[in-house]
């Protein structure tokens, strides 16, 4: 694709090519026209001059004086020559001027008609001027007359020649000058973008981590936008890498014991028993390690879930589950409570504590959403409530059922990680996760996320 | 029962087949979407194992056209990434029931019991008719409250018996979901375990808990009762 840099550069060339092309035809068709209109006057004054210098004698001969009042009519081949004609051609009269040149002036004219004509090629064009004049003579009566004036067209040529020189020497100029200017402007313009690439190139190397300093406000959508995604994906690392060391960590553990129960256990049964046991805390690990690195975490591009819905699929998936409990589940939400977040991260967080809800409930659970608003903040929170009429959990235990999974590797064990991961989800949206006694009778788990 | 075993990882198919049929259930095992589906449009079955992650045809695809093609046996999915999303997915597709790997063995076959039981419109491990109650987690059976000593396949034949009590239940039924494909269909083995069956249950005549409905086959005439 041809760059911005090109196109922009491209455009503008062709734009002033024909702009400067234009004015450059436009100004050399004026002066031409100008220049013209100054000939045709300085002939016609020229024309007068000759004509008040003029007299037809009685026989009808024509007579100018010796001393003629343009002193170039004198000199023969001056380039300004005259000619008068008596339109019968037996009356003439040539300017000294014309001696040895042969210029055909046929002009005939009437009385007060003019005419504007060009003789000869090149070198020898004229331009000339013609007059009719009538005349009264004693012995002939009236008669017709044809003054002309002519002049060599060297020098207008000459000075159409230099216009046009200096004309498009300047024009030539001014384009050079203008595409320079139209360069720097395009360079200053553009260099936000290329700072942009060369943030990019840097990030890249890891020299920096996000998108630095002010950009104009048309890139600030892009700019802010690349940064939010930069930010994601390093949060996204540092979790991963943070799961990893916690799940490398948090398996050494099982692994001594079971290295120590090799060499100072000797019983076959012992040892079976030992090592089920550490197999399943290591599959425990396992699973709750995964499912901290599953979750997607607050993220800024992302739909609103509905969570009506997905809390009326659940139940029906944990109805077929525990079948046999014959649960009661009844769901107070309305379709204004949405989540901002991943729809995986919502079900996870549901599904682990409606599991435990049912596994420990007597046959009542009861779930609320409701939507929380706040002024100035445009993306709805969300209070969760889970309750069931099972045993519940006593308060002095809250604790300790919380902070399970929070240190992996001393924790997790027996069973019960839904909690724990519940908790992780919860926090990854900076929301809150509180146990009380239900009204129903046993646990009520209630969950905030925060408005935004 | 007749039971398909769908799972890709021939180690953990091949040790599922192998502790099912020591627990006495007809298996068929296959390796990948599209045998299991043919094998489960085939074969009269009592209940599928099938795995989620399936080459050929996944395994919500299988269950999909399962029960597409009116198929009620109850389902069980197997899964290893055990999200949520997978089971209610799974579930939404038509399963009845999840576990995630991996699992104890144990496990997995009471959660199987469970759903044979609640497919044949029992909610309790025990099933009550009339004077016997019969443990389907202990395999043990009852007869007025002692403790009646029948060899596998005679508890085999009453547990199906007892499943469907009420129902007509034909001998090739039987045969199909009690034994391998290759007995002989012909022979009499059903009519000897029933024979014995109704003399254990049945010692002076008085009950007569089991009718033979000629050309059709035997109907458990005891009543269901709760407890």
């Amino acid at each position: 694709m041809l760059s911005l840099n090109a196109r922009l550069l491209l455009a503008a060339s062709l734009a002033l090519a024909a702009f400067l092309g234009l004015t450059g035809i436009s100004l050399d068709q004026a002066f031409r026209a100008s220049s013209e209109a100054a000939l045709r006057e300085r002939l016609q004054a020229e024309l007068y001059t000759l004509l008040a210098a003029t007299d037809i004698d009685r026989k009808g001969k024509i007579q100018l004086p010796n001393d003629l009042p343009e002193a170039r009519f004198s000199q023969p081949g001056s380039g300004l020559y005259a000619e008068v004609v008596s339109n019968d051609q037996k009356q003439r009269w040539r300017s000294p001027s014309l001696l040895g040149q042969n210029i055909p002036f046929d002009a005939r004219l009437k009385e007060g008609e003019r005419r504007f004509t060009q003789f000869g090629t090149g070198a020898t064009l004229l331009n000339a001027l013609s007059f009719g004049v009538n005349w009264e003579t004693a012995a002939r009566g009236a008669e017709n007359y044809t003054f002309t004036v002519a002049e060599s067209a060297a020098g207008y040529n000459a000075e159409v020649k230099r216009f046009r020189h200096i004309l498009w020497r300047w024009l030539g100029a001014s384009a050079l000058v203008l595409l320079a200017v139209q360069g720097s402007i395009m360079r200053w313009s553009l260099a936000p973008l290329r700072r942009v690439e060369k943030d990019l190139a840097a990030i890249e190397g890891g020299m920096q981590e996000r998108l630095a300093g002010d950009y104009p406000k048309e890139l600030q959508g892009l700019t802010t936008g690349l940064n939010a995604l930069l930010d994601y994906e390093n949060r996204q690392l540092t979790r991963y890498r943070h799961a990893l060391a916690d799940l490398a960590h948090s398996l050494k553990t099982p692994l001594a014991v079971l290295r120590g129960t090799l060499t100072a256990t000797p019983d076959a049964d012992e040892l079976r028993r030992l090592t089920q046991e550490q197999v399943e805390r290591m599959n425990q690990i396992v699973g709750y390690q995964l499912q901290r690195a599953a979750t997607a975490g607050r993220t800024t591009l992302q739909a609103p879930v509905a969570v009506a819905p997905l809390l009326q699929r659940m139940r029906a998936s944990l109805d077929k589950v525990y079948a046999d409990k014959h649960v009661d589940c009844r769901i107070n939400a309305d379709n204004t409570g949405v989540f901002y977040g991943d729809e995986g991260d919502l079900m996870e967080l549901l599904g682990n504590l409606l599991d435990n809800a049912y596994k420990y409930c007597g046959t009542k659970v009861r779930i609320t959403a409701q939507p929380v608003s706040q002024a100035l903040h445009h993306r709805t929170g969300l209070v969760l409530e889970i309750e069931d009429d099972g045993p519940g959990v006593p308060p002095d235990k809250v604790r300790a059922v919380l902070a399970r999974g929070v240190r992996a590797d001393e924790s997790v064990s027996g069973q019960g990680i839904g909690l724990a991961v519940a908790q992780d989800i919860v926090r990854a949206y900076q929301g809150t996760l509180d146990i009380r006694a239900s009204q129903l009778g046993g646990a009520c788990i209630s969950i905030a996320f925060p408005t935004r | 029962m007749r039971v398909l075993v769908v799972e890709d990882e021939a180690a953990l198919r091949e040790q599922l087949a192998a502790r099912l049929k020591q627990e006495g259930h007809v298996v068929d095992a296959a390796a990948d979407g599209k045998e299991g589906w043919y094998f489960a449009s085939e074969y009269p079955l009592d209940i599928a194992i099938i795995d989620l992650g399936l080459p050929l045809l996944s395994g919500i695809e299988v269950i999909r056209r399962l029960r597409a093609a009116g198929k009620v046996f109850p389902i069980l999915i197997l899964t290893a990434r055990g999200s949520w999303q997978d089971k209610v997915q799974g579930l939404e597709a038509g399963a009845d029931d999840y576990l995630v790997k991996p699992f104890e063995m144990e496990e997995l076959l009471a959660r199987l019991k469970a759903l044979q039981r609640r497919a044949a419109g029992w909610t309790q491990s025990v099933l009550h008719c009339g004077p016997v109650a019969l443990d389907t987690g202990a395999q043990t059976v009852h007869l007025h409250e002692r403790v009646l000593e029948l060899t596998t396949y005679e508890y085999k034949v009453l547990e199906y018996l007892m499943l469907h009590a009420g129902q007509v239940v034909s001998k090739t039924e039987l045969t199909d979901h009690l034994y391998e494909q290759d007995f002989e269909r012909d022979s009499n083995v059903i009519e000897v375990f029933v024979g014995r069956l109704r003399r254990k249950l049945d010692p002076d005549n008085k009950l007569q808990p089991i009718e033979t409905l000629r050309g059709r086959g035997y109907r458990l005439t005891l009543p269901r009762s709760a407890a």
